[in-house]
């Protein structure tokens, strides 16, 4: 599928992901360092005691010294420790968080282009149609509510309203029992995450297919005698799909920030929730780490993005 | 035929039908027959991680409340805060001058590893938490040769190195062991709160085992393998932000045997309105065990209005108060200032007695606490049931509107404290209703405008300690059932009043006389002097006392045995599940 040019030009993204992370890292090493207030100062924890914590964890060091160790630490995949959850390594914590944050992400991406993409073609092909209409207002209010909403009417609806539906276990699935993988206890918050982003995806790809449907190629496919599903799919969707994927990038962006928000109404132990966890507790080294977390999903999440291009349209080459 | 694109979309919505059908499955549990259940595991949340297990370093109620259900001291405190013998055979008692405490050791006690428990590990525990220097190191600082030790600036397997290798600068003087199981404590003077120091679960009196430490002396206590310790249960898993699960050690050296035989404790919620809600779907058997008693008043409220929740909640007092600390000294450290001072005489302590009296501390527990999760304030700073809780009533805490704008009159009026700003840390919201309700007080009975400074926790707590507040919010919660805990850590010159780590800047010779004299006595005579200097400060008016602060728990009705103190929960092996 990929071709030299290809493997050559996934070598070079990778390695600018990788100085990215390190950029990033680095700039909110520096920044996080200029805030007042730290994680090991307390009531009972001050004076001498806490000049002497401070010495074990190094943070007594001049910063530059802490940086250098901090970089050294990073290319060898170190995060460092925990200063709340005192000498617990973050990297095996952010890894875990990385890849709960990813699932739901994927999750979410599914519906955000299975839902999308479904209400756009529907609509495109009953065009000025009940349904039509009906699929549009659904993307207008899907895409005017932000995700927040969307999950606390979710939770009313399926958590209270519902509450004989469903045995009241869904409350059970808010805190996250563990299961990580279980459909069950994803699609909700996937669904609040993807859904505004579904949105946009069906008016664009509604506005992509009827352009599409009217190109001359189109109509030979027809009077060829082809079915109409797969003229639709095979001819239709496929190139009413390049838009689509332009705007995926910066959907997978917001659907992977937007999981700080819906992370933290579920109870999701992903690295959303540990980002505001970290920040409200001043575990520096986390907050580090949750955002070296982040660069690297985003980076890696839009590499393949562009990847898919490839996929969908054999004519673009790297 | 149906369109492709109504084929997904019928695929999508039964997809949808199918993952609720999911998730509809499981259910809760009902009354219990008296019978054990055959299932002997306890779940319950805690709302946040706790950060460490390691007694030379702990220092969060979370950490204390886990650690003492799998490690012990030589002594502990019980279910109505005695101290009784742990891994000693008795409590001992201090030698004629008060200098020399010996402690015989059980013979039959063994860690959750096997390895045979003596005195020499005594020793490794208490120099190596004072060589760590952690937030409870103090409690050892009356033994001979503390001080040599506090200033170790080794960590790690360095100072692990130095602690095999008995260096003297990581050996306090002052403890030794004649034999395997006896050691002996020598203070440098007499102290009569050390027993109640070393009491305290989970800190630097407790016992650790040297050869589980060796090879990793910073995250022994996250690792299974290395997390040892002699009490009724051991680490048998652990992930960092997910889940951690005790099991009860079989054959276990102590009593009561623990019927319990494993404690899931989930870490990844940290929200206490959701824990309740996973506790009332049948997740949780308790909710509010492991330092996480300060459960949401509107949750609370409603459950009380249950009819089948509301026996499940227990309220129980907590030994933390909250007051107003005033600004007391102005120097070169302490920039404040303001019209509150010691040097301020009779006229700025009846401005501080006006501020005191203007606010209605009833009216506060009700407003801020919806009179449940708090109490007035009413027998000084010293919440009930602790020692040195007064008989009579603070007369600070009483209200008085009339007094209160008599006093300001007659010592300059508004203007004597114009400008004022009243600050505190927002995180915890009850802080924020009662600096609300502090300024309505004081504007409404004193006509006085004090402006609200909300300021991050952990600054917060810095800028109090160097006393660059006129007002602030301020609040102790209790270590050990001892006055000295409260004495020695919030006022006066030995805890470095007026410049150092101290919120009010309070201290004057009688008091730091006095309290030397009550420190150095054993508790019974000690009880007159620290009454004393509780009333030294209610004479210089020294704080607005506000609440006591009570613990909510949520306790099945099949869970027996679960509970608390005012201190900590019960232990974990008196707890069992009924058949539900």
């Amino acid at each position: 599928m990929f071709t030299r040019g290809t493997l050559i030009y996934i070598g070079q993204r990778l390695v600018l992901i990788v100085l990215a992370v390190l950029g990033v890292s680095s700039l909110v090493f520096l920044g996080i360092h200029r805030l007042p207030g730290d994680a090991l100062f307390s009531e009972h924890l001050h004076g001498d005691q806490y000049q002497q914590t401070l010495h074990h964890y190094g943070l007594d060091r001049p910063l530059w010294v802490q940086y250098v160790n901090f970089l050294a630490g990073m290319i060898h995949g170190d995060l460092g420790e925990s200063l709340v959850n005192r000498g617990v390594p973050i990297t095996p914590i952010v890894l875990r968080e990385m890849s709960v944050s990813a699932e739901i992400g994927l999750v979410a991406l599914i519906f955000t282009v299975g839902i999308g993409m479904t209400f756009g073609v529907v609509a495109a092909i009953r065009q000025n149609t009940w349904m039509d209409y009906v699929l549009s207002t659904t993307s207008v209010i899907g895409y005017s509510m932000p995700n927040f909403v969307i999950a606390t009417f979710l939770i009313l609806v399926f958590g209270i309203w519902l509450d004989n539906f469903t045995q009241g276990t869904f409350y059970f699935q808010i805190g996250w029992p563990g299961r990580y993988g279980s459909i069950g206890a994803i699609w909700l918050p996937a669904f609040a995450l993807g859904f505004p982003y579904a949105s946009i995806v069906a008016r664009l790809t509604r506005a992509s297919m009827l352009e599409v449907i009217r190109q001359d190629y189109i109509r030979t496919a027809r009077a060829k005698g082809l079915r109409e599903a797969v003229i639709m799919v095979r001819h239709g969707l496929r190139n009413a799909l390049i838009p689509v994927i332009t705007i995926l990038g910066p959907l997978v962006i917001g659907i992977i920030t937007g999981g700080v928000v819906i992370e933290n109404i579920f109870g999701i132990p992903g690295l959303g929730k540990e980002f505001a966890n970290s920040i409200l507790n001043r575990d520096y080294n986390i907050v580090i780490g949750v955002f070296t977390g982040y660069a690297a999903l985003v980076g890696l999440a839009n590499l393949g993005v562009d990847l898919l291009y490839v996929v969908i349209d054999p004519r673009i080459r790297y | 035929m149906a369109p492709t694109s109504f084929r997904i979309l019928k695929t999508l919505a039964l997809s949808a039908v199918a993952s609720l059908a999911v998730v509809a499955c499981g259910g809760g549990g009902g009354g219990g027959n008296g019978n054990l259940a055959s299932d002997q595991t306890l779940n319950f949340p805690i709302l946040g991680d706790f950060g460490t297990l390691d007694p030379a370093t702990a220092d969060a109620e979370t950490d204390q409340e886990i650690q003492q259900n799998f490690q012990d001291g030589l002594v502990r405190f019980d279910a109505n805060l005695n101290i009784v013998p742990d891994l000693a055979t008795a409590v001992p008692s201090a030698s004629s001058d008060g200098l020399t405490y010996t402690f015989n050791l059980r013979k039959d006690v063994t860690f959750s590893n096997g390895d045979t428990f003596t005195s020499k590990d005594v020793l490794f525990s208490w120099n190596r938490a004072a060589a760590y220097q952690g937030a409870y190191a103090t409690n050892l600082s009356a033994i001979q040769g503390y001080d040599t030790v506090a200033k170790n600036k080794k960590a790690g397997k360095d100072l692990e190195a130095l602690l095999e290798a008995n260096d003297p600068s990581v050996t306090m003087g002052g403890l030794t062991a004649p034999d395997p199981y006896t050691v002996q404590v020598k203070l440098s003077q007499p102290a009569g709160w050390f027993m109640t120091a070393i009491a305290l679960s989970g800190s630097t009196g407790w016992i650790v085992d040297q050869k589980a430490i060796k090879n990793d002396p910073d995250n022994w206590w996250s690792n299974p393998a290395t997390a040892i310790g002699t009490g009724p249960f051991k680490m048998v898993s652990y992930t960092p932000k997910q889940s951690v699960e005790f099991d009860a050690v079989a054959n276990w050296w102590g009593s009561p045997k623990p019927t319990l035989t494993k404690v899931k404790i989930d870490i990844s919620v940290t929200n206490a309105s959701t824990a309740i809600t996973k506790y009332e779907q049948g997740g949780y058997d308790i909710v509010g065990y492991g330092g996480y008693s300060n459960l949401p008043v509107a949750d609370i409220l409603r459950i009380k209005n249950t009819s089948n929740e509301s026996a499940q909640l227990l309220l129980h007092p907590k030994v933390r108060s909250y007051w107003v600390s005033f600004n007391m000294v102005h120097d070169a450290s302490r920039q404040a200032g303001g019209p509150f001072l010691l040097s301020g005489g009779d006229k700025a302590k009846n401005l501080r007695l006006a501020f005191a009296l203007a606010v209605d501390k009833n009216a506060l527990v009700q407003t801020v606490c919806q009179g449940i999760v708090c109490t007035p304030a009413t027998g000084g700073l010293i919440p009930p049931t602790l020692i040195g809780h007064m008989d009579s009533v603070d007369p600070l805490s009483k209200f008085d509107a009339a007094q209160a704008k008599t006093l300001l009159q007659q010592n300059g009026g508004a203007s004597a404290v114009a400008g004022l700003k009243y600050a505190y840390d927002p995180e915890n919201p009850l802080n924020v209703a009662t600096a609300q309700f502090l300024q309505a007080q004081w504007q409404q009975n004193l006509g006085v405008h004090v402006d609200l400074l909300p300021v991050a926790h952990s600054p917060f707590i810095k800028a109090r300690l160097k006393g660059d507040y006129v007002l602030s919010r301020d609040g102790w919660q209790a270590d050990y059932n001892h006055p000295q805990d409260w004495f020695d850590n919030l006022w006066g010159t030995k805890l470095g009043c007026p410049d150092a780590g101290c919120s009010t800047g309070y201290t004057t010779k009688a008091y730091d006389d006095l309290q030397a004299k009550a420190d150095a006595e054993p508790l019974d005579q000690a009880k007159a002097d620290y009454a004393k200097l509780n009333q030294m400060l209610i004479d210089d008016v020294v704080y607005i006392p506000l609440y006591y602060s009570v613990g909510a728990f949520l306790i099945k009705p099949y869970v027996k045995g679960a509970g608390t103190n005012s201190f900590f929960d019960n232990f974990w092996n008196g707890i069992s599940i009924q058949s539900h």
